[in-house]
């Protein structure tokens, strides 16, 4: 069984019970000219996990491991799509409106889609999700249990966010999590750093963090 | 306690009559697909009568017609899996094979219950309109594993209006997915349909039970009489 070397203490997963998540790695959230720059971040935080993630995938796909892919966004009649939601940020240009990619987090627009970089291959599920985690109102529970899958590589954007919500509800349902920290971002360097440190904090309360290197070099030592 | 539910419609229907109003009410027509009641569909070409199950599709279909006049919130639903089947749980998959109509192989109308093929699709008599809500489940409940809950909430729906196919499997499922997270669940018995008439009639009685366990039961004769009326 490999071994990564990770905080708080090492990480043991059988590959073929565990699954390479890549959260939101959306055209809005990651390229300039998308929503996330509009709203005035510097989407150049969030690109330098493409790599890192690149080379993670590569692995899986080499090892015919499960890898599934989330994207946020709403129904084009925004029937998915609180109140709240909607309103917060008293955006003039919010979900649903034209923006710089198409209508803002709705489903099929040219904005929504995932960076050509890491486009899903036909036979890697894609879970469409209305809110920040990626259990709420999806299939993804139901698909992990088909596979077997005990243990989630978790990787994407942002790191405070939609991250964060996936990784506590995986943890609350029993998923070992290990995240990636070359491989998730924020655009807020500080909330980076802390909510890293949230998920190793009291032994573990949430999972495990490593780099990918050493993910990597764990794949290496131990082929499945 | 009062005698009736609050409400300013109100439907005679057994064991209590069913009172709602228009906004927070939403018809739920279940898998209405071709390949659960449609002329060359899956169970037509298993053999079994058709009728049994296509009964539904006319009193459905007058029913909705009138209702897409008063602007109730009409949800419709699909049974179908991901084309990969990652969300086709072993044994559902294997109890399918095991009886010869495997999920994902070809059947009369298209790999069976996958998402996109002919025999998937709701038969054209009831078509979602543009502005109704479509729910693709993986299960026989409409509520485990999809957004019909957040969709609900959103809008504001406390009442279900439930009709299509079949009664003991995936309406029932519903039905008590619904009534266990509070909502007040009509179930209209001409508006449904199950492949065998014993478990379609026991099904409609179960429902009754204690009082109401799961909600209470209609026709879509008598609430078409009282949408009219409005």
């Amino acid at each position: 069984m490999p071994v990564v070397s990770a905080l708080p203490y090492a990480f043991s997963f059988e590959p073929e019970k565990t699954a390479l998540l890549i959260i939101d790695m959306q055209r809005d959230f990651l390229e300039p000219g998308g929503f996330g720059e509009m709203l005035g971040n510097d989407v150049s935080q969030l690109r330098t996990t493409i790599e890192p993630i690149r080379e993670v995938l590569e692995r899986f796909r080499q090892q015919q491991l499960l890898v599934i892919h989330t994207r946020e966004g709403h129904r084009p009649d925004l029937t998915d799509l609180p109140a709240s939601k909607r309103s917060r940020g008293n955006l003039s240009c919010g979900i649903g409106d034209v923006g710089p990619m198409g209508r803002i987090l709705v489903r099929g627009e040219a904005g929504h889609a995932i960076i050509d970089e890491l486009q899903p291959l036909p036979n890697e599920p894609v879970i469409d999700k209305p809110g920040k985690g990626s259990f709420y109102a999806t299939d993804l529970q139901t698909i992990l249990q088909n596979h077997g899958i005990t243990s989630l590589i978790v990787t994407g954007v942002t790191t405070e966010v939609c991250v964060h919500t996936t990784v506590r509800e995986a943890n609350d349902r029993g998923y070992e999590c290990l995240v990636l920290t070359d491989c998730v971002a924020s655009y807020f360097p500080e909330f980076q750093r802390v909510a890293l440190e949230m998920i190793a904090a009291q032994g573990g309360i949430f999972g495990w963090t490593t780099s990918s290197e050493a993910l990597i070099t764990a794949f290496e030592k131990e082929p499945s | 306690m009062s005698e009736t539910m609050p409400g300013k419609l109100v439907v005679p229907a057994d064991p209590y009559d069913y009172a709602f109003d228009i906004a927070t009410t939403a018809l739920v027509i279940i898998d209405m697909q071709a390949d659960f009641c449609g002329p060359g569909g899956y169970v037509d070409a298993m053999g079994y009568d058709l009728s049994l199950t296509a009964c539904a599709v006319e009193p459905i279909k007058r029913l909705l017609d009138v209702v897409r006049q008063t602007g109730m919130t009409v949800i419709h639903t699909r049974e179908g899996h991901r084309p990969d089947l990652s969300d086709c749980p072993p044994n559902k998959l294997w109890r399918s094979q095991r009886i010869g109509a495997g999920i994902g192989d070809e059947g009369p109308l298209g790999r069976i219950l996958i998402r996109g093929q002919q025999g998937w699709d709701i038969i054209p008599e009831l078509a979602p309109a543009p502005d109704e809500i479509i729910i693709d489940k993986p299960g026989k409940g409409s509520f485990y594993a999809t957004d019909l809950e957040l969709i609900l909430h959103r809008k504001g729906i406390t009442h279900l209006i439930l009709t299509g196919i079949t009664t003991d499997v995936c309406v029932h499922t519903t039905m008590r997915e619904a009534n266990d997270r509070g909502l007040e669940c009509l179930l209209l018995e001409d508006c449904t349909g199950a492949t065998d008439f014993d478990n379609y009639r026991h099904a409609i009685k179960m429902v009754k039970m204690q009082g109401g366990v799961f909600g209470t039961v209609s026709d879509s004769r008598a609430l078409i009489t009282v949408l009219e009326a409005q």
